[in-house]
């Protein structure tokens, strides 16, 4: 079926441009971005079981963004008298005076900024679902999770807990301006296994997820991976620790995705670039990558949870390749930021729920695959390590440092898997020279969305990346 | 909210509690010192959270959800009826709620978010920069936030503070580079003092990282912490003793019990705060009702009580706890200068410290450190630490002088021996 729209939104819509319309005899330019997504968050353990509607994205609310002179002010409420749009405008308008006469008494300076084109634009996107968070069988997805747990606790004594849990969010959302009406609504869902394992005081875990452009019924998946969970933590507690040092290297998809991300999509977010915080607005049109390297980045580049049809400043998805064989090409932007450097929206200015202000923000972000086999890649290392399981991972785009943490290295000596792991791993590295050195790139690929970004460490929204097994060199610690 | 009550009391559920948080917010973000954007923040969110049990009384589930103050009764009704429901599904042991209790209130200074808004501005307005040191962009924000819990068990409390953060980044540059370095503080009402005093630290250690030479491969040193990567330390000890963390078995920490076997260096002394000065966590009552306290949690090295929820804590037997919101790490018996003795590395700027409470785990990639080799002390960048908590907090030693970070107080500086060095300069 086609995610339905909204109730409430469509019964606001006439209202809100009430307002827009009302705002424009005080700003040159008015926007109103208004949201109601409702949620489903299943969590079943060993030692605890809670259900609730709170996801990262759920959320009812209303943002208006005014500009005038150059300046740009946001009003954001979520208690909408939608019969008395005046009362409600000389709301917004007080409250917005009122900051501004502060800023205007501590002699603030203005960045001016242009008014955004506003070309007419009439758009209504429906994903397709089998089911909806809302109406989810709860009662059936709490049985599968709790018999996938007491199946976990049973297959080894190591066993302290099991943590199973399935988000879906029903994502609705509506962008108006004087000459824009954009409707969408879709759903996207993600579910995954932590085993807990403890053996001799010494604690470990693993993390196996799925995700989707898709409802809830994206949780039957699950089980299937609740073996590897499971004996992927067992593995662990026998871990070793890494000789820090440089080494030949293959990473598996998850952590590909996180080089992605991390070393290399938040380089490029161009917002950065207005505030000279990213080394990439200096390496446009030159190579940051082995000619085996090509990057894409956009919410159409792929069918996960980002896969929306406009941003949240009413610009349309887009599929933007940001390195073609090895050569930085371009980064993604919002729309202020377009506007103060001149450039094109790519449909990535997106906020954290409503309350938030927009920033340049990853969708999908993914690395292309290439023509080599994993064996033959495997093969290829005298000595090194296959990294498997993302852990976390941290932005340094003013100067391209990586920090990636890495589950479990599996040693390879000469071409074979030893069997010996280690856990956990630090990645780090210059990412020019990191990706510079990719030399096998494998000819599949994967991509994960059961994670989620902050923009330094806030302004949490979700993501998805992935790519293929890449081979290069890196120093692990 | 008596419709809402009135609906709840009538809806058939073993217990419910409505948290109803109402945020007035001014925000600015600035590029260097021009307004990028300036918002305003006007919201209220009325969260529900029902309680459901099993017939036979052994069981009971609960299930939150959030009502939205502009929809109708017959809406507010099915969506009650919905979340009972769903927590009727969810089995777990069953537990009660918090009764009411008194608690010693808290004084707030009068305030309000335009004059914190202000001293915020004027703050940055005010720092000294150069050509070579400069604030490159910043975000404040400025909440007053409004918190009441009602509940079915007669709790109706209310209390309203100031919660502001203000996150800046500083660039340092010489002729032939520009570093960044990031901040982020966290306040009820703004300090200028404290953020003046600590952005010209990170200035300094701006222009020391423009100069820093790549990490030298060390396998393992002594390495002191201080502020931010401090407090992910101290949070280790906390987390360890949450009730949660004890009942599922992720914490083998016992009451009257040291935290550890051959404990060599200090011992660690945590106490969770009623009240810490002008903390943004600052509560006379915690989400779910309990009054909150002064506890001593470990008294020198010796476990001494858990915290947490009111679930986790009923089932570990601990009734009579709640969740802690201002703490103090302390017990260092050395100076700071005697804990910054000898060789170590002082490590001031990670990309991102971590300290994994479950595993133990410490890891992060250096972005400024200073190697001190008993003579001469050089800054050095690149490369990463790492090691485990359960080895190295039985060697930890602790400055005796204090600092307060956000919510918590701790020792100026943690020094851990034996640290693994990932570098790759001589």
């Amino acid at each position: 079926m086609k995610a339905p729209f909204s109730e409430y939104l469509s019964l606001i819509a006439q209202p809100l441009k009430d307002v827009v319309s009302l705002l424009q005899n005080d700003y040159e330019y008015v926007s109103a971005l208004a949201s109601d997504s409702k949620g489903l968050n299943v969590r079943i353990s060993a030692h605890a079981k809670s259900v609730s509607d709170k996801t990262m994205a759920n959320e009812r609310g209303i943002v208006f963004r005014a500009a005038k002179e150059g300046r740009y002010c946001e009003y954001a409420f979520n208690e909408f008298d939608y019969e008395h749009p005046q009362q409600e405008y000389r709301r917004i308008k007080a409250a917005l005076d009122e900051q501004y006469e502060l800023l205007s008494e501590t002699g603030t300076k203005i960045y001016e900024t242009p008014l955004p084109k506003d070309e007419p634009c009439t758009l209504f996107h429906q994903s397709q679902t089998e089911q909806l968070p809302e109406t989810a069988d709860i009662d059936g997805i709490v049985k599968r999770f709790t018999s996938l747990c007491e199946k976990a606790m049973n297959m080894t004594s190591f066993m302290i807990d099991c943590t199973l849990s399935g988000q879906s969010t029903h994502v609705c959302k509506m962008f108006i301006t004087a000459k824009r009406m954009m409707k969408q609504s879709y759903v996207y869902s993600e579910a995954t296994i932590v085993p807990v394992v403890s053996k001799e005081g010494r604690n470990q875990y693993a993390y196996e997820g799925i995700s989707g452009l898709c409802g809830p019924e994206l949780f039957d998946q699950l089980g299937a991976k609740l073996e590897k969970a499971v004996n992927d933590a067992v593995e662990l507690l026998d871990a070793g620790r890494i000789v820090p040092g440089e080494y030949e290297i293959i990473t598996s998809p998850e952590v590909t995705g996180l080089i992605a991300h991390e070393a290399f999509g938040h380089g490029v977010e161009m917002d950065m670039f207005v505030k000279n915080r990213a080394l990439g607005a200096e390496y446009i049109n030159q190579r940051v990558a082995s000619d085996l390297v090509s990057m894409h980045e956009g919410a159409l580049c792929a069918e996960n949870v980002t896969s929306y049809a406009f941003d949240d400043e009413g610009n349309p998805a887009d599929d933007v390749t940001e390195i073609d064989h090895g050569i930085l090409k371009t980064g993604i932007c919002d729309e202020l930021s377009a506007l103060r450097l001149g450039v094109r929206a790519t449909g990535n200015g997106k906020r954290e729920n409503f309350e938030h202000k927009v920033y340049t923000r990853m969708t999908n972000t993914v690395f292309d695959s290439g023509t080599d086999k994993v064996e033959d890649m495997i093969a290829s290392v005298k000595y090194g390590y296959l990294l498997e399981g993302m852990e976390s991972g941290m932005e340094d785009p003013k100067h391209w440092g990586i920090q990636c943490i890495v589950k479990c290295g599996r040693e390879i000596i000469d071409g074979k898997l030893t069997g010996r792991i280690v856990s956990p791993v630090i990645l780090t590295g210059y990412v020019p020279q990191v990706l510079g050195n990719i030399t096998m790139v494998s000819d599949d690929r994967e991509i994960f969305g059961t994670g989620g970004c902050g923009k330094g460490y806030k302004e949490w929204v979700k993501v998805a990346d992935g790519g293929p097994y890449l081979k290069t060199k890196a120093r692990l610690g | 909210m008596e419709k809402l009550i009135g609906i709840l009391r009538a809806s058939g559920a073993d217990g419910w509690e409505i948290r109803d948080t109402q945020t007035k917010g001014w925000e600015f973000y600035f590029i260097k010192h021009q307004l990028d954007q300036h918002r305003v923040k006007e919201v209220r969110h009325v969260n529900l959270t029902v309680y459901k049990k099993s017939e036979d009384g052994k069981y009971i589930g609960f299930c939150d959800g959030e009502v939205y103050p502009d929809d109708d009764e017959k809406t507010i009704e099915k969506q009650v009826s919905s979340l009972i429901y769903s927590a009727s599904l969810m089995k777990n042991p069953v537990y009660a709620l918090n009764q009411p209790k008194a608690a010693q209130s808290i004084d707030t200074k009068p305030y309000t978010v335009r004059e914190i808004s202000r001293d915020f501005l004027n703050l940055m307005n005010a720092v000294k920069e150069t050509e070579y040191k400069y604030i490159n962009s910043y975000e404040i924000f400025v909440n007053e936030q409004t918190f009441r819990l009602i509940t079915s068990e007669g709790i109706d409390v209310k209390e309203t503070s100031p919660v502001s953060m203000m996150e800046v980044v500083v660039n340092a540059k010489d002729e032939k580079h520009e570093i960044e370095l990031y901040r982020m503080y966290r306040s009820g009402t703004c300090d200028p003092s404290r953020i003046r005093e600590d952005l010209e630290k990170t200035m300094r250690y701006g222009h020391d990282r423009l100069k820093a030479k790549p990490t030298m491969h060390l396998n393992s040193a002594p390495v002191v912490f201080s502020d931010s990567n401090a407090l992910k330390i101290a949070d280790f000890f906390l987390d360890r003793t949450n009730a949660a963390y004890i009942y599922r078995g992720m914490s083998s920490w016992k009451k009257g019990e040291p935290y550890a076997e051959e404990l060599r260096g200090d011992r660690v002394s945590l106490r969770a705060l009623r009240y810490l000065d002008n903390s943004y966590c600052n509560r006379i009552y915690d989400r779910e009702g309990a009054p909150v306290r002064d506890l001593s949690l470990i008294d020198q090295g010796i476990v001494k009580a858990y915290h947490g929820s009111r679930m986790f804590s009923q089932y570990i037997g601990n009734d009579d706890s709640f969740i802690v919101s201002n703490f103090e790490l302390s017990g260092g018996t050395a100076s700071e200068e005697e804990i910054r003795s000898g060789s170590y590395l002082e490590a001031v700027e990670f990309s991102d410290f971590q300290v994994d409470s479950l595993t133990g785990d410490i890891f992060g990639e250096i972005r400024l450190a200073y190697w001190h080799d008993g003579n001469t002390v050089t800054p050095i960048s690149g490369g990463s630490v790492s090691g485990n908590m359960n080895e190295l907090m039985k060697t930890m030693r602790m400055s005796s002088e204090m600092k307060q970070l956000s919510a918590a107080r701790i020792p100026a500086a943690i020094r851990l021996e034996h640290v693994t060095i990932a570098g790759e300069g001589e």
